[in-house]
């Protein structure tokens, strides 16, 4: 008897991906806190510093501080729209890990937007749009010169991460109006008017980008999910050819799904620029949020509600990263965990494994029956 | 009975003596955090030395990490903020930055925060406030002392017209006090020197600092100073391999002791000597601040007067000469009888360094 009720919920957990990704993100803290027991760390600091950063309640003093909960919401925008970027490329059938590109080629368009023009009431706006269009150039390239001659969209975006890279300090020192004072490591400063308003939690990083962000995740899922260009995408991430066959242009699939990711990671790139730096600094050395967004849109399933919770999870240990250190935690554990929570992730294909071995049995048992 | 009661009272007093004693011991345990970018503690160079003054000030051999004294990296470009905010609201009396990129950062958070006590090093442009130390070296007094041991090295070996290269990290008003120091030492001694200079524009490239090093020896330059944090180690790589082949050249190393980066052979380096910048006497000097009360905000200057800048003595191919002429510009230097410029436009109008260096200033 028990064991026919066990059997439906392995079914269920098989067959669900939120379920299996909820549990690759549970064996990875697992793992975390074995790591830290085996190094004679007291695991407790870490959760106190992750809860600190969900409810905002101090583990010291144990006063409410909702600065934590603002900065959390702040570092997942950022997140998730770079996640949005890999997973809208990825259920077309295309791995662009060039959102990290993208994202500093959008943050360098919203700095140009900031600085170069006179400040007017809403400038922000005017370099969000900015941001939008130059990351979905920067990503539609790769589009069509995988689309139009198979160049592999793996090789060229890494290829225009390092050109985005150094190019936004080439562009800031070369072509931009420099500051009057305190010159080193940056531009003139970038208009009031271009800055996304901080609102709500005023004493944190919290700002409109986050509405950007939540109206991005249900752009996201009407283009996929609602309309034909979406069917038409997912139809050419199933297969290709066939896709061709009943009447589908997948050149013009792949490149517009290049485009459009490229556009969720420009918005990223401007949304840090302007409401999480908030000054007119050069960037140096990657952010790292492009290649992030992998992991995001993996544990996510490259679904939109899936991308959302995993860049609010990524988002908290980004603001936990600090605190637990303070707390003595290694800052190399949330990096392990982070890191295992993709390695485990590739659980899903054994577990796909599983489900073909469970079905084949249950096939033979009614056979021999 | 006297005796016991005696031998009572003392043993009263000795308790009150330990307890007063362990009392002292734990109001003097301040609590400090660093906090750095991503590269974190590990980076040979900056937040190293900052991290050394914590180690110095604690004595403890790291034990109390975690507990006293920890440090917290950076992830991007955007966390400084969260994470000075962070740093602010935990327990810590003092929070430690190095280097402009927390200006900002700072500027912003001490602000909110005016019962934390907060210090920055090597940036003296942020508003004064009774809750910040500002720490800026004068590095043009320690780079004219190696200028000097430099150029009276070439002199005790004979050589004619020598020639003095500088590399550079990237561009800007800190590493133009090292450059026009440097040729100010040089000019000291030679003052028709021809000196080459150049900029990686990268604080990480020793790959394109070493192709640079090779085309200034290779023209006959006697002696570069690399003041260009992890490109330098190029310019010393490459004094090595011109040194190996037999070629009398030398490197000079920045901001702590380079000795060890340029051996080559055993008891033989091809670093003559090091511009010493005392990062970590910033942090231990905050630090006693802090611990014995005497605190107080603003700018404080670190030079040759409080031992903040300096050069080494390490290599033993350092000339006698050079070694002493060095010495006597040191107390000329703290004597007031030589003053260095830290601009390149002041050293163009004493007709000092020529024009067309790659140096400028803010």
């Amino acid at each position: 008897m028990s064991k026919k009720e066990k059997q439906p919920f392995i079914d269920w957990f098989l067959d669900s991906n939120g379920a299996t990704s909820v549990a690759v993100v549970i064996l990875g803290f697992l793992a975390g806190i074995v790591l830290l027991l085996c190094i004679g760390k007291n695991p407790v600091g870490l959760f106190t510093a992750i809860k600190q950063s969900i409810i905002g309640k101090a583990a010291k003093g144990g006063g409410w501080n909702f600065r934590n909960v603002g900065e959390t919401l702040a570092f997942s925008i950022p997140y998730i729209l770079c996640g949005l970027s890999m997973g809208f490329a990825a259920r077309v059938g295309l791995f662009n890990i060039g959102a990290e590109g993208q994202y500093t080629m959008g943050m360098l368009a919203a700095h140009i937007v900031a600085v170069c023009i006179p400040a007017f009431p809403g400038q922000w706006m005017l370099c969000v749009l900015a941001a939008l269009v130059v990351g979905a150039i920067w990503g539609g390239v790769v589009g069509i010169l995988k689309a139009k001659y198979k160049v592999s969209e793996v090789v060229a975006t890494i290829m225009l991460n390092y050109i985005a890279l150094y190019l936004y300090p080439l562009v800031c020192l070369n072509m931009l109006p420099q500051g009057t004072f305190n010159k080193t490591g940056r531009t003139a400063d970038l208009a009031s008017t271009a800055l996304l308003d901080n609102f709500l939690i005023k004493s944190s990083n919290l700002n409109i980008g986050f509405f950007l962000m939540l109206i991005a995740v249900v752009v996201y899922w009407f283009i996929m999910e609602k309309t034909r260009l979406g069917f038409s995408l997912r139809a050419t991430g199933f297969n290709k050819d066939a896709a061709r066959c009943s009447g589908i242009n997948d050149t013009k699939a792949i490149s517009l799904s290049m485009a459009i990711s490229g556009a969720f990671a420009g918005l990223a790139g401007a949304c840090v620029i302007l409401g999480l730096v908030r000054y007119s600094k050069i960037l140096t050395s990657q952010d790292n949020y492009g290649f992030m967004g992998i992991a995001v849109a993996l544990v996510g399933n490259s679904r939109a509600l899936g991308i959302f919770l995993a860049g609010l999870l990524f988002g908290i240990l980004k603001q936990a990263y600090s605190i637990m250190q303070g707390m003595g935690i290694p800052k190399e554990v949330v990096t392990v965990i982070e890191g295992l929570i993709v390695i485990f992730i590739a659980l899903r294909s054994g577990l796909s494994l599983v489900k073909d071995y469970r079905a084949k049995a249950k096939v033979r048992k009614e056979v021999s029956k | 009975m006297k005796k016991a009661l005696l031998a009572l009272l003392v043993l009263c007093m000795s308790f009150a003596v330990f307890a007063q004693g362990a009392q002292e011991a734990q109001q003097e345990q301040i609590k400090a955090v660093l906090l750095t970018d991503a590269t974190g503690i590990d980076d040979k160079s900056f937040n190293a030395a900052a991290w050394r003054g914590i180690l110095d000030f604690y004595g403890d051999n790291g034990t109390g990490r975690g507990v006293l004294y920890e440090n917290i990296t950076a992830q991007s470009s955007d966390d400084y903020v969260p994470n000075l905010k962070n740093a602010a609201e935990a327990d810590w009396d003092l929070i430690i930055t190095t280097g402009f990129t927390w200006a900002d950062a700072v500027e912003q958070v001490a602000g909110l925060y005016p019962d934390q006590k907060f210090i920055i090093v090597d940036v003296d442009y942020l508003t004064q406030r009774d809750n910040l130390i500002q720490y800026i070296y004068e590095e043009e007094q320690g780079s004219y002392l190696v200028g000097v041991a430099a150029a009276e090295q070439a002199k005790a070996d004979g050589i004619a017209n020598p020639k003095f290269g500088f590399v550079g990290g990237v561009a800007g008003a800190t590493i133009t006090k090292f450059e026009i120091g440097y040729i100010e030492g040089v000019k000291s001694i030679y003052p028709e020197a021809e000196i080459v200079d150049f900029y990686v524009n990268d604080w990480g490239n020793p790959a394109l600092a070493k192709t640079a090093a090779k085309s200034m020896y290779d023209q006959g330059v006697y002696c570069i100073f690399a003041a260009a944090g992890g490109s330098g180690l190029g310019v010393i790589a490459q004094a090595k391999e011109e040194r190996l082949a037999g070629k009398n050249v030398w490197a000079i190393g920045v901001d702590s002791d380079q000795y060890a980066d340029g051996i080559y052979a055993d008891g033989k380096s091809a670093v003559l000597t090091s511009m010493l910048k005392m990062v970590e006497n910033s942090t231990i000097d905050a630090l006693k601040k802090v611990s014995e009360n005497i605190w107080k905000g603003g700018v404080v200057t670190q030079n040759m007067a409080n031992g903040g800048v300096g050069y080494a003595k390490t290599n033993s191919e350092l000339k006698a000469s050079a070694a002493a002429a060095a010495d006597k510009a040191a107390e000329g230097i703290l004597a007031g009888t030589i003053v260095v410029d830290k601009t390149y436009k002041a050293a163009q109008a004493k007709g000092i360094a020529p024009a067309g260096l790659g140096a400028i200033d803010d």
